[in-house]
């Protein structure tokens, strides 16, 4: 009896094993993993070439992992296994600590921030030294300088970085705005900020730039009818309730139009086509683009602002708009700062230096 | 290909399996020696040809012993064979390091070779060494299938990390084997239980080990949890490969020898080295240190025989100087053992805490890329640092229960308490045990987790 039970169990263990075979084999290819927002690998085509070269064998291992059948479903189960059973406190870097989802952003990279304010120098010394452009700084915190210390999570020290930002470019103003924020001012699944939460934020920075900004009591809350599930959802695997995108607007905003230099096209600040992305932060400033030009017809003609940002930015531009007649934003991810001669001309603008610390602490990002 | 890897759980070896259940049995062996190749060139395409020229040349090394009428002439041909092995080593894996040694200490600039590892080479070349010795010896009869003996030097079960099998040992099992159903379960449960301990414990500590590697703010704690977790990651994981190598040829009908017996239970580095990698132990005693004269010899004579003996062994796991020194360090520990007697006298636990001592101490020294890493990293252990550190507390929290179970997992205890279950109980509960331990190591792999292969040098 004891024997038969036994084979039974076996046999239930070579159906479990054989299922998943058969659906490694034969089950069906999918292009896009929703949850990773990222392409799948394909089946590598077979040549001599690529065998000899080992080339075939490296393609097939990423495809046998990306295609296999219930991907989602076992990168949940290593997920609570690895937080729930052995209790580790991150998951391939990302740690959940009250509910919101983190980067282990650790330890701070000196050299990566230095690299980063020499290329800063570079765009000052290239287009900005000499003219009377007013130049300001500021760093966006990631959600771990308020969340990681606090639940035991190692942290980068975000106030050498600070200073290290604010001694190395001496030439622009530094606004602080750490002291602004608080863990739950970020989405609960993203790396980003919520909009709703930054006109204290906005308000700050325009003070310091001198320039007018939106009254809170002025803006309308708008809602995002799709939920929202931010890049660490899908990296920490693990079940996690979806957000809501809001965003913060009014006839001023509304009348604003943008313009992206590289496919020439028009939109507005909130773009609702993006409504359909796989990433819903991609409606503020239509996503990543190198080099933005919004006009804001109810703005002050003379008065001129750019922005030099990261992603974070795409969503508090929105709300320094109010004095500006022309907002520049460029992002020096995606063009190289020698390139922007040709489409700028620096004079007497507010120019403002805007990154957050994931970038600076990774800044072999920027070109 | 690794075991512990998508392609070859659900790809590789179901069709190999498909295949050698499928054919005749008197084709299986061209089956397993086909599917080894396959194996082998997944990874090493351009080293199929060496890996071909090795088991042909063997091959024949071994028929000409076998048919050789004087003893000079077998000594001849062993000789041969022996001199193939020793080339084949010395050129993919020694060479650059006797090169570079030399140039060290002549000042000389010498070219190097630069040549890539051939994987599993000093296992396959050892399994090919003491197939022509036992030939020699009239231990065993040459093999005349050249299919039979292909399949026996590329066995892809034990192919790339062991255990060292011997001819003599699976010589009547290549040629006729049978499986029966129990001993089909009892191969996929060895074979789950290593895979268990390679993605579940292995990986996560070697995981460990990299960030402690990568880090700028070590402290003291750190390093003891580095060489802890190095020490169990080393044992989880070439354990856990004989535990697979093992479970994966019962499943074709062969049965390997052990390789490990929970070795950080031992109460000296002898018992030590008589429950760890037993495969290569036993190799070294039987192909070098009884020929060398064993402890039959002079005082002196001896300790040089134990002193290149665990050279050899130390040279065996890598071509470096650390490796050497790794050797050395425990031939010092078997030659004090036997000289200071009152040590077999202390308290049982005070041996035990210095076996797992030494051994920790010579694992940090194995994993270091050179004598200064080395030199660091044992040094980092008492003092110089931090006691600890912000990073060291979260990490000791984060791997708390991984190193829990770790170090459990390295006793006897969960076997004992298993084979206390009713059996009843037990013919239940193990087979879902198994579908977890199958579906949690699938999960890992799916994530695309930390996996590496320790056995690259070797």
């Amino acid at each position: 009896m004891t024997k038969k039970i036994r084979i039974i169990g076996f046999g239930v263990l070579a159906a479990v094993w054989l299922g998943l075979i058969l659906g490694a084999w034969f089950g069906p290819t999918r292009e896009l993993s929703e949850s990773e927002r990222r392409k799948l690998a394909q089946m590598p085509a077979f040549s001599a070439e690529d065998i000899l070269s080992g080339k075939f064998m490296t393609h097939f291992e990423d495809f046998s992992l990306d295609q296999f059948p219930l991907r989602d479903s076992f990168r949940r189960l290593k997920a609570l296994v690895h937080y729930r059973l052995l209790r580790q406190g991150d998951n391939n870097g990302i740690y959940v600590a009250d509910g919101y989802a983190a980067k282990l952003e650790y330890p701070l990279n000196e050299s990566s921030v230095t690299g980063a304010l020499k290329k800063f120098d570079h765009i000052y010394e290239t287009y900005l030294q000499g003219t009377d452009a007013h130049i300001y700084v500021s760093v966006v915190p990631d959600k771990g300088m308020y969340l990681a210390q606090q639940n035991g999570y190692p942290a980068m020290d975000y106030r050498q970085l600070f200073e290290k930002v604010k001694s190395g470019m001496d030439w622009a103003q530094f606004v602080d705005i750490s002291d602004l924020l608080t863990g739950s001012d970020y989405y609960r699944t993203d790396t980003h900020w919520r909009q709703e939460r930054l006109p204290g934020v906005a308000r700050r920075l325009c003070t310091a730039m001198g320039a007018d900004f939106f009254d809170e009591a002025f803006l309308t809350e708008e809602t995002v009818a799709r939920p929202f599930y931010g890049v660490y959802y899908g990296q920490a695997a693990l079940p996690m309730e979806p957000e809501t995108i809001r965003y913060l607007t009014n006839d001023e905003i509304e009348a604003c139009t943008v313009y992206n230099y590289e496919n020439g096209k028009t939109t507005s600040v909130y773009d609702m086509e993006k409504l359909e992305s796989r990433d819903l932060y991609d409606i503020y400033l239509s996503g990543a683009a190198a080099l933005l030009r919004i006009t804001n017809p109810n703005g002050d003609a003379d008065r001129e602002l750019v922005v030099f940002r990261d992603s974070f930015g795409s969503s508090l531009i929105p709300l320094l708009l109010k004095d500006y007649g022309t907002v520049t934003v460029v992002d020096t991810r995606y063009i190289a700062a020698d390139l922007l001669g040709q489409f700028l001309q620096f004079d007497n603008q507010d120019v403002l230096f805007l990154y957050s610390t994931l970038i600076l602490n990774s800044s072999n990002v920027l070109k | 290909m690794l075991f512990s890897s998508i392609p070859f759980l659900y790809y590789f070896l179901p069709a190999v399996l498909l295949v050698y259940f499928l054919v005749p049995c008197r084709l299986r062996n061209a089956v397993l020696l086909l599917s080894s190749l396959i194996f082998y060139g997944w990874g090493e395409p351009k080293y199929v040809v060496l890996m071909v020229a090795t088991i042909a040349a063997f091959y024949l090394c071994g028929l000409a012993i076998d048919r050789a009428k004087s003893q000079r002439v077998k000594k001849v041909w062993l000789t041969v064979a022996v001199v193939v092995g020793i080339v084949l080593l010395t050129v993919f894996k020694y060479a650059d390091f006797f090169l570079q040694s030399f140039a060290a200490v002549t000042g000389l600039s010498l070219p190097l070779l630069k040549l890539a590892l051939p994987i599993g080479i000093s296992f396959y070349t050892f399994q090919c060494l003491s197939y022509a010795v036992d030939v020699y010896r009239g231990n065993a009869a040459a093999q005349k299938d050249p299919i039979a003996f292909g399949a026996y030097v590329a066995l892809f079960p034990q192919l790339i990390a062991g255990p060292i099998v011997r001819y003599v040992d699976i010589a009547r099992e290549l040629e006729n084997r049978t499986l029966t159903l129990d001993d089909a379960m009892a191969g996929v449960r060895r074979f789950l239980v290593g895979l268990g301990k390679k993605v579940l414990l292995a990986n996560q500590l070697g995981l460990l080990t990299e960030v402690f590697r990568d880090s700028s703010e070590k402290s003291i704690l750190f390093h003891w949890m580095y060489a802890v977790a190095f020490m169990l990651h080393i044992y989880f994981d070439f354990s856990g490969y004989s535990d697979m190598a093992i479970g994966l040829g019962r499943v074709f009908g062969f049965h390997f020898i052990e390789n490990f017996n929970y070795p950080y239970l031992s109460k000296s580095i002898t018992e030590f080295w008589r429950r760890w990698h037993m495969s290569l132990g036993s190799w070294f005693r039987d192909y070098v240190y009884i020929p060398m004269g064993g402890n039959r010899v002079s005082r002196g004579r001896w300790v040089f025989n134990i002193l290149v003996v665990w050279m050899l062994t130390g040279l065996w796991h890598g071509a470096s100087w650390n490796f050497v020194l790794w050797g050395l360090l425990f031939a010092l520990m078997l030659l004090l053992e036997k000289w200071i007697p009152a040590l077999q006298k202390l308290p049982e636990l005070l041996r035990r805490g210095y076996v797992l001592l030494i051994v920790m101490l010579s694992f940090v020294l194995f994993n270091a890329a050179d004598l200064h890493q080395a030199a660091g990293d044992v040094a980092g252990l008492f003092g110089g640092y931090p006691l600890l550190n912000r990073e060291s507390v979260y990490y000791l929290r984060s791997y708390a229960v991984v190193f829990i179970v770790s170090i459990v997992g390295a006793t006897p205890l969960v076997k004992t308490v298993a084979s206390r279950i009713p059996k009843k109980a037990a013919a239940v509960l193990e087979p879902m045990v198994l579908i977890a331990l199958l579906l949690t190591c699938t999960a890992y792999l799916v994530d695309g987790s930390f996996n590496p292969f320790l056995y690259f040098r070797f």
